[in-house]
């Protein structure tokens, strides 16, 4: 569709708020022409301006849609409408049907970028911000997994996969504290350096163990048995994107979609989960676990490996890799007290991580 | 004798857009082909015709990007013209396909990086290459040392041809021609009156600078006036800055002598920027093939401090035309060999003449021409193999992904010469056109940081809002504790 290549847009005091540049607005109606709805109304959801994706809401005839401008590469899109349309159709799982366009296609191509029209799932409520949601969390992401085994993208998608990349990611997440190291050092003078340099002596030492563990772990005898085996992890589930839906929980956002052991999502919201109460807690920790396992049993290899995933200094990680970017901005008092709450949150993940360690041993999976 | 050189699928030639082996053939060819009737393939370019004949060698351009478009169009022109030899760059995955339709013509191949490791080309297609090439042409022992420990039975038909410069363009900055160039830059940039310390090479994490940056606060209080300049074009880039790249502008912000960054800097003009300096330096991390920067500042007679790290090593001698230094990853190491050099004159002096020396004596387009025609010759003199059992050999890509070697993997990964993508883009008339948009684009891309920074900087605050609000209700939460406890 024409010559227009969609960029990221630059928002600022003189944009409102989910502002989108006319010309991705004029994509999107020509984008509409190439499904059979009747549109009576669009509505600007969501805005992803700097990498250069959005959402619309469309209210037709046929019941309440969303249209969606991918940000990323079309190839990479691909791989997770595939996912989708796998596990809407091949697996009747809980996340929105896509809507074909009138020539049956997944999508339409228009600015360089994939764009897709899907049913807008009424109502969903968040789960309660407690351990009774947050099992329910785990129910629905374990399920979610399950499902997604055995996807196989179309021929031209290419393959996203993080399975093998854990070795590299943690090696990352080591030579990270080196750069935190020498950053700190080199801004001496900032509020936040000392702590800096005091979070990093705590948790380089952390990452290395993480590693070795890693390494002598089953994860090599594990990520043989190959992408499809798996299945895909979400990379961003939480308390939005999993949500109650008149028969159950519904998934949403599926376009970061990639092959991984799927520990690692329930990895990721266990420890922002234990950040948000600022303490972990061996009974919500256990609890999620065991919710998980209900929908997607963990055999004990793979308990192994989301125990050394616990182990990384994933918060720390998270919160001050971003560091090196205007540290002269970012190393002020509060990013400090960030540090403080980091280490202080982290001395109470040990013995929950000890006491909780054993538990797989001896268990048989189905 | 009619040979066909085979460029790759990414960059053009002539290197209107750089690379290593592009500068390759094209520092050859003028040599080459007076002896020998010469035709280029390579990839197409919106600046070159697809079919040209200059200076009587023959220019054929397909389209590439993709190896598997690029195999396909090789293929078709290799089957349909003769050739005695064919002379392949660094791409054995094109020697099958290639033996297929052309079973009577002698293939070579040139290699300059791992093209041959296992993630690269499968064992089994690696064999068969192997076995059908005539001669394989390294440059640098460290390549070929690798390709001989994958495959033994290649040692015989290896041998190493060192790369070339043009000492001509590269000159030191005392040369006459030269002086004016230097000054101008110097004056420029705010360079007069200090030691100019020279990094040319991608940033990148592999190539290191950091470890030069990390070097300069104990070496600016040992001497007086150091000033440091990177030449590299990846301070900004697509996706906006890279994480390394913000890491090194921010120990860089921190120096206490002047960083001078030059962003893109026009193939025809990077050999100012040598003769503008005082000392090359090289902080490869990784096991590299051998980085021409070496080859230039040699000829622009500069002393150079490089790494202990694949073929780098092999184009020093140690304490004439510069230091190695042997634990890359500790800046210590920097500190001590740049000491070295800046603490002793005249030693800095005679290793830039004798840099100069080696460049005009040993590394010159003219001897790697003539090793070049030796090597054909000698390949000439093999027999001709036959390519059986084509069908049970696979040319299929690798799997991505080799489990032994993922577990054993210690250093990074070389990255394959990448032309950018704005480099690609559209059509210009000529070098500086290209340039003037580039540095167009830089600007556009400033803007773009400065946008991101704001939202980074937004970010942060929200951050910071929501942790204030969070320890304000641990705070009181703790407070009702108490309360309830008392």
């Amino acid at each position: 569709m024409g010559e227009l290549i969609i960029e990221p847009w630059i928002v600022d005091e003189t944009t409102h708020d989910f502002f989108v540049p006319e010309y991705i607005e004029n994509l999107a109606h020509q984008v509409l022409k190439h499904y059979d709805l009747s549109v009576r109304n669009m509505q600007i959801i969501t805005t992803k301006p700097d990498k250069g994706g959005a959402i619309w809401k469309l209210d037709t005839k046929s019941g309440p849609k969303s249209l969606k401008l991918l940000h990323r590469r079309p190839t990479r899109s691909l791989f997770s409408l595939g996912a989708q349309e796998y596990l809407v159709k091949v697996q009747a799982a809980r996340v929105p049907p896509i809507i074909k366009t009138k020539d049956g296609k997944n999508f339409v191509e228009a600015g360089g970028k994939l764009w897709f029209v899907a049913e807008w799932i009424e109502p969903l409520t968040p789960v309660s911000k407690d351990l009774e949601g947050a099992k329910q969390l785990c129910y629905a992401l374990g399920e979610f997994h399950r499902l997604s085994k055995g996807y196989v993208p179309p021929q031209n998608a290419e393959i996203a996969s993080r399975l093998y990349k854990w070795p590299k990611t943690y090696e990352k997440v080591l030579k990270k504290m080196d750069w935190l190291r020498n950053i700190a050092k080199a801004y001496s003078d900032m509020p936040a350096s000392s702590h800096l340099l005091n979070g990093v002596e705590k948790f380089e030492q952390q990452a290395i163990q993480s590693i070795n563990s890693l390494n002598q772990s089953s994860y090599y005898d594990l990520v043989q048995q190959g992408n499809a085996y798996w299945g895909l992890v979400h990379q961003d589930y939480g308390w939005s994107n999993g949500q109650m839906g008149k028969n159950g929980m519904w998934i949403i956002d599926l376009d970061g979609v990639a092959y991984d052991l799927p520990i690692r999502d329930l990895r990721k919201l266990i420890s922002g989960t234990m950040a948000d109460l600022m303490k972990w807690d061996t009974t919500w920790v256990r609890e999620m676990i065991a919710a998980y396992h209900e929908a997607n049993p963990i055999s004990p290899q793979l308990y192994e490996i989301l125990m050394i995933d616990l182990s990384l200094p994933n918060e720390f990680y998270k919160n001050l890799k971003e560091a090196v970017y205007e540290p002269e901005v970012f190393l002020n008092e509060q990013t400090a007290q960030l540090i403080q709450t980091i280490i202080e949150t982290d001395q109470s993940k040990w013995p929950v991580l000890n006491e909780i360690k054993d538990d797989w041993k001896g268990v048989k999976t189905k | 004798m009619k040979i066909l050189m085979i460029g790759t699928e990414k960059l053009p030639i002539p290197p209107i857009l750089g690379g290593a082996i592009q500068t390759y053939i094209a520092g050859t060819l003028p040599y080459l082909s007076k002896v020998h009737d010469i035709t280029v393939l390579g990839i197409s370019n919106s600046q070159l015709s697809d079919q040209e004949t200059v200076n009587g060698i023959r220019y054929v351009r397909v389209p590439g990007m993709i190896f598997e478009i690029y195999k396909e169009h090789v293929v078709k022109f290799v089957e349909a013209n003769k050739f005695d030899l064919i002379h392949i760059f660094n791409r054995p995955r094109l020697v099958l396909p290639i033996k297929n339709v052309a079973p009577n013509s002698r293939i070579t191949l040139s290699m300059h990086n791992d093209m041959f490791n296992p993630e690269k080309i499968s064992p089994e297609e690696a064999t068969a290459v192997l076995e059908h090439v005539s001669q394989i042409v390294t440059v640098s022992d460290y390549v070929g040392n690798v390709i001989r420990e994958l495959y033994p039975q290649s040692s015989a038909k290896i041998r190493t041809i060192y790369s070339g410069v043009d000492s001509e363009r590269f000159l030191p900055g005392n040369h006459p021609k030269m002086q004016k160039r230097r000054n101008e830059i110097r004056k420029a940039h705010g360079l007069e009156n200090k030691t100019v310390i020279l990094f040319a090479g991608r940033l990148s994490d592999n190539k290191g600078v950091d470890r030069l940056i990390r070097a300069l606060p104990d070496l600016s209080k040992k001497f007086k006036n150091l000033a440091l300049v990177i030449v590299g074009s990846r301070w900004f880039s697509q996706e906006g800055i890279s994480d390394y790249v913000a890491y090194v502008r921010a120990l860089a912000k921190r120096l206490p002598i002047p960083v001078v960054t030059t962003g893109y800097v026009a193939q025809d003009e990077i050999q100012n920027w040598f003769a503008a300096a005082d000392l090359f330096v090289c902080t490869s991390q990784w096991q590299e093939p051998l980085a021409r920067v070496h080859y230039e500042a040699m000829a622009a007679g500069l002393p150079i401090v490089t790494t202990a790290r694949g073929g780098n090593p092999e184009v020093i001698i140690e304490g004439v035309n510069g230091f190695i230094v042997k634990n890359p990853e500790n800046p210590k190491g920097f500190v001590d060999a740049i000491s070295a050099i800046l603490s002793d004159k005249s030693l800095m002096k005679k290793m830039g003449e004798e840099g100069r020396k080696l460049a005009v004596s040993k590394y010159r387009w003219d001897r790697v021409a003539s090793e070049l025609l030796k090597f054909w010759a000698d390949a000439m003199k093999s027999s001709v193999t036959e390519l059986k059992d084509i069908n049970p050999i696979s040319f299929e890509q690798p799997e991505q992904v080799f489990m032994t070697k993922l577990k054993d993997k210690v250093h990074a990964q070389p990255e394959n010469t990448k032309s950018k993508e704005s480099e690609k883009k559209k059509s210009k008339k000529d070098q500086k056109k290209l340039d003037k948009k580039l540095k167009k684009e830089q600007k556009k891309l400033e803007k773009k940081l400065k946008k991101e920074q704001k939202k980074r900087e937004e970010k942060l605050k929200k951050e910071q809002k929501k942790l204030k609000e969070k320890s304000k209700k641990d705070k009181k939460r703790k407070e009702d504790k108490k309360k309830k406890s008392a």
